[in-house]
């Protein structure tokens, strides 16, 4: 039985991975003026930037190097996040598609139907992606914490994190993340374990934008 | 020559041939080292038994019988873990699995990863087959760029569709435990907040050896003990708690049904007999008995099943009337008396013994080779304890005069308190059974199935049930057997069997699920690389680059190469390996449990595939032993007549008639009382006519009312029974208490109604 199970750990661990795989940042280095503040500062630092909203509206830029293809695949799209309900990733260049992440599923759809599903009531690890999806795009200092070693600098009113994944199943896959923001998360950078490298840009952010708790029915 | 004379030369043959005997049993259970067979099957006709279903059912059983499994938690995991730990620490050196490493992941790749090619799931086996090649290459891009795309090993451009990734994520789905933190984790599926740590634990040793249980068990209450003082559930679950229960309760029953008995037996003798050589003489009796039937039995089949010697003993319990016979019969009397005495109890005690056998030797008559064992077996035991109690018994009495007690006096002449009914009496009698059994029929109740007889405690079942809901492992209990000629015939037939199980909506672990035939593996290759190259120039130009798709390894995957992976662990037990003409495999099944999906499962016919419900099987066996011994029943009470008629004539009705009644009021009391009857309800019935019968001849014999001698003797052999067969009333194993139960009514009732049916001659 056990290996069955290490076969399931295996699954979820592909999973973080693919949860990783599009969000990266090509951030430069910070100025080195700018004074490294200690962890718990650091995150209070952060926090008090940050303005995290209940409903958080925007557009995105993905830009990813993957092994294997010569120029950089480019995406755009819109994403909505809801605290407490999940996120919705709605890529509309170069082709529509949708991934809703609920806190009982992830579900991703093509013209109206359904390519993936992962349910958390199977795959337990399905909370862990959700929770990791929503604390980089919102900057969730708290829920990253549980999942990296942060460390950072702020600037005025901006910021930036540096995250190192704990020892588990998510170093694996990730070798490094940078946040880097204001009020809000403006850009995203993932270096995976394999060497894919993606930059995620946030723009357009519309904090005020109107609830629709609908999209996570 | 005289009846002394004869009886010495007998005694001294007979003691020759159970020496032979006792010889015979040590050779065959001491240094042959052979067991009784205890399957229950074999006892089927041999014509429906199926060896090969027992084996593959021992096969299975075997595989879980030494594994404890132990949840812990029912909360947040974090708190699992703690509890986990604490629970580990407690359990000492005992070896437990709990934490997975990365290399136990890894092996799952070593194998698997360069046969990829050929390991799909059946939904992308059917989207590959129909899908167009611009829906491919919408979904194989949609992947490449969400954030989450689905599990995935190894790069997109090696499998651009994440068919490995999805084999494997349908693996994963078999089993609800993951992986979290490097260790074993289930979550509660309809309370996602509800987590548990699970630990393995293998005992040492093979089977049911209680040994190694014996020593777990304390480790495993404190290392519960410490879990739980952490706010954790403990919940365990395995074969080996349920022999240690079972093991537990048998030695609690001894102590207590079996020391009560022995200590009744033992004062009612002292108090009859002011001495203990009767009780140990009727002892030596059953003992040989035993023997004789025991090296008999062997010698007639060659084995001897578990179960004939379980119904075995028991019939046996009716030579209890004999050596209780004797020495009421002998008591009073001075040694050289004892002879006229024996003159004159032969045909008495000859009787009783004919029509006890008669009755016993009617299960002979189905094509059971089971009920053919027992009826030879305590049919011979019988005889050999007869001829016991005839034969040495003269010789071993000693040489007191055996003065009545004044108890045993007392005891005697309490017959004179029974009126003789008339006809008026017993219409009454009979109209009072007659209203009673009525009463009885309206709530009688018939339940063969074999799980009516399980006795494990209840907080353990329930336990083990919370652990069945959680983990929703299949059952074993019922279960394909496919076989083929071959390794790859046996797995194609088990995907034409899993294939037609999965339309029915039935979940299925099957060996063929991790190990595809080599002809789908094949088969799923060449799809896999035809729809690739049509996939190639679409993806190119919607990516606008050059791109190289899935041209990966393609080796397969043998059996051999399977099996000799670690990876396989976990289904090597449903890999039979040889049995009978060839490989087999065994198929478990979920949700399954449904009397009308099994019968449908049943119906299935395919090539190779059989059913075997075990459950089932012994539960429709008890069912048609049940029935079988209602019609032995009224044929020995038929035949049991005609031997009365015989030497009384006339009255012989008289010596019968108390223990029909008996019998039928036992029914009705049983259904009255809310049991639901099976067979050991309803074997019983068979000694209980064999006993009945005796006190019905021993005082129709002598039938005065101021005869003692008659009624002590029944009295004693009827509290004997009692106080050994009845007080199995207590027992909480449920055969033993049905059957308990049964002789406890019947024998005080046959017992009780005897003397009314004697006629007056004062």
């Amino acid at each position: 039985m056990k290996r069955r199970l290490a076969l399931n750990g295996l699954v979820g661990l592909v999973g973080v991975a693919a949860a990783q795989a599009p969000l990266r940042l090509a951030m430069a280095a910070t100025s080195a003026t700018t004074a490294a503040a200690t962890a718990p500062d650091l995150a209070q630092a952060v926090r008090e930037r940050l303005q995290q909203p209940e409903w958080l509206r925007g557009e995105f830029t993905q830009t990813k190097k993957v092994a294997g293809f010569a120029k950089p695949l480019l995406s755009r799209g819109e994403f909505v996040l809801a605290r407490g309900r999940g996120v919705l990733w709605r890529t509309v260049k170069p082709f529509a598609s949708e991934l809703r992440l609920t806190r009982d599923e992830i579900r991703a759809t093509q013209g109206g139907q359904t390519s993936m599903r992962l349910e958390a009531s199977r795959e337990p690890v399905v909370r862990v992606i959700n929770s990791l999806m929503f604390s980089l795009l919102n900057g969730d200092v708290g829920g990253l914490t549980e999942l990296f070693e942060l460390s950072g600098t702020v600037k005025g009113a901006g910021w930036q994190l540096s995250l190192t994944p704990k020892p588990g199943a998510l170093r694996q896959v990730l070798k490094q993340a940078e946040l880097e923001g204001d009020a809000f998360v403006r850009r995203i950078q993932l270096h995976e374990a394999n060497g894919d490298e993606s930059l995620i840009q946030l723009l357009n952010l519309r904090p005020d934008a109107a609830p629709e708790p609908g999209l996570f029915q | 020559m005289s009846l002394e004379r004869v009886t010495r030369r007998l005694a001294g043959l007979w003691l020759v041939l159970v020496l032979a005997c006792a010889a015979h049993n040590l050779w065959h259970w001491g240094f042959a080292h052979r067991a009784p067979v205890t399957d229950m099957l074999a006892m089927l006709p041999r014509d429906e038994q199926r060896p090969v279903a027992a084996q593959a059912t021992q096969a299975l059983a075997d595989a879980g019988s030494r594994r404890v499994s132990v949840l812990i938690g029912g909360g947040d995991w974090g708190a699992a873990q703690a509890a986990a730990d604490a629970f580990l620490q407690a359990l000492g050196d005992v070896p437990a699995r709990h934490r997975v490493g990365d290399a136990d992941q890894q092996r799952w790749l070593d194998l698997y990863a360069p046969v990829r090619q050929g390991l799909m799931t059946s939904q992308a086996r059917e989207r590959l087959t129909t899908a167009s090649t611009a829906t491919l290459a919408d979904q194989a891009l949609a992947t490449l760029h969400q954030p989450v795309a689905g599990p995935r090993v190894g790069s997109w451009a090696e499998d651009p569709l994440g068919l490995f990734g999805q084999w494997l994520a349908e693996r994963g789905q078999g089993s609800r435990v993951r992986v979290q933190d490097g260790r074993l984790m289930l979550t509660d599926g309809s309370d996602p907040g509800c987590h548990f740590a699970l630990v393995l634990i293998e005992l040492p040793g093979s089977g049911f050896e209680i040994g190694a249980v014996r020593a777990l068990m304390p480790r495993l209450d404190a290392a519960t003990r410490a879990a739980e003082a952490r706010g954790a559930t403990v919940l365990q679950a395995g074969v080996p708690l349920f022999a240690a229960a079972a093991s537990d309760q048998a030695e609690r029953e001894i102590h207590t049904i079996g020391l009560g008995s022995l200590l009744g037996i033992v004062a009612l003798t002292l108090m009859a007999f002011r001495s203990l050589r009767p009780r140990l003489l009727v002892m030596l009796s059953m003992a040989v008995g035993l023997l004789v039937a025991t090296s008999v039995t062997l010698l007639c089949f060659g084995e001897l099943h578990l179960v004939t010697l379980v119904f075995g003993v028991s019939l046996l319990g009716v030579a209890e009337n004999y050596g209780t016979n004797y020495f009421s019969a002998r008591q009073g009397l001075p040694p050289v008396e004892r002879w006229t005495m024996l003159a004159r109890q032969i045909p008495v005690v000859s009787l009783a013994m004919a029509t006890t056998v008669i009755g016993y030797a009617m299960l002979a008559l189905p094509p059971f080779p089971g009920l053919r064992q027992v009826a030879v077996f305590s049919a011979t035991g019988l005889v050999a304890a007869f001829v016991t109690v005839l034969w040495w018994f003269p010789l071993l009495d000693g040489q007191g005069r055996m003065a009545p007690t004044r108890f045993a006096e007392w005891l005697g002449s309490r017959r004179a308190r029974w009126p003789s009914l008339g006809a008026r009496g017993l219409t009454l009698l009979g109209l009072g059974t007659l209203l009673l059994a009525a009463a009885g029929a309206s709530r009688l109740r018939v339940d063969d199935d074999i799980r009516q007889l399980q006795s494990a405690p209840p907080a353990l079942v329930a336990q083990q049930r919370e652990f069945a809901r959680l983990m929703q492992a299949p059952g074993v209990a019922q279960f394909f057997v496919v076989q083929g000629e071959t390794e790859q015939a046996l797995l194609e037939h088990e995907e034409a069997l899993t294939a037609r199980l999965r339309a029915m909506g039935l979940g299925v672990q099957a060996v063929s699920d991790w190990l595809p035939s080599l002809r789908r593996q094949r088969e799923d290759q060449a799809l896999a690389a035809r729809r690739m190259t049509e996939l190639q120039p679409v993806i190119e130009e919607r990516l606008g680059q050059p791109v190289s798709l899935g041209r990966g390894a393609a080796g397969e995957l043998t059996p051999r190469a399977w099996l000799d992976s670690p990876a396989s662990e976990p289904m090597r037990a449903q890999w039979l390996g040889w049995l009978g003409d060839g490989p087999a495999s065994a198929v478990l099944l979920r949700g399954a449990e449904s009397r009308e999906t099994r019968d449908a499962l049943a119906a299935l016919r395919l090539p190779g595939v059989s059913w075997v419900d075990k459950v089932g099987e012994v539960s429709d066996l008890l069912g048609r032993y049940r029935v079988l011994m209602i019609a032995v029943l009224l044929l020995g009470h038929a035949l049991t007549w005609a031997a009365l008629a015989w030497r009384f004539g006339r009255t012989s009705w008289r010596a019968l008639a108390p223990t029909a009644l008996a019998s039928v009021l036992t029914v009705a009391l049983l259904a009255l009382s809310g049991q639901v009857l099976q067979l050991f309800h309803i074997l019983p019935l068979l000694i209980l006519l064999g006993l009945g019968v005796d006190y019905g001849i021993f005082m129709l014999e002598q039938p005065g009312r101021r005869e003692t001698r008659p009624f002590l003797s029944v009295t004693l052999a009827a509290a004997s029974t009692l106080l050994s067969f009845g007080l199995l009333a207590l027992s909480g194993t449920p055969a033993l208490r049905a059957f308990g139960l049964t002789l406890l009514f019947g024998v005080f009732l046959a017992w009780c109604l005897t003397p009314f049916f004697v006629p007056d001659h004062d």
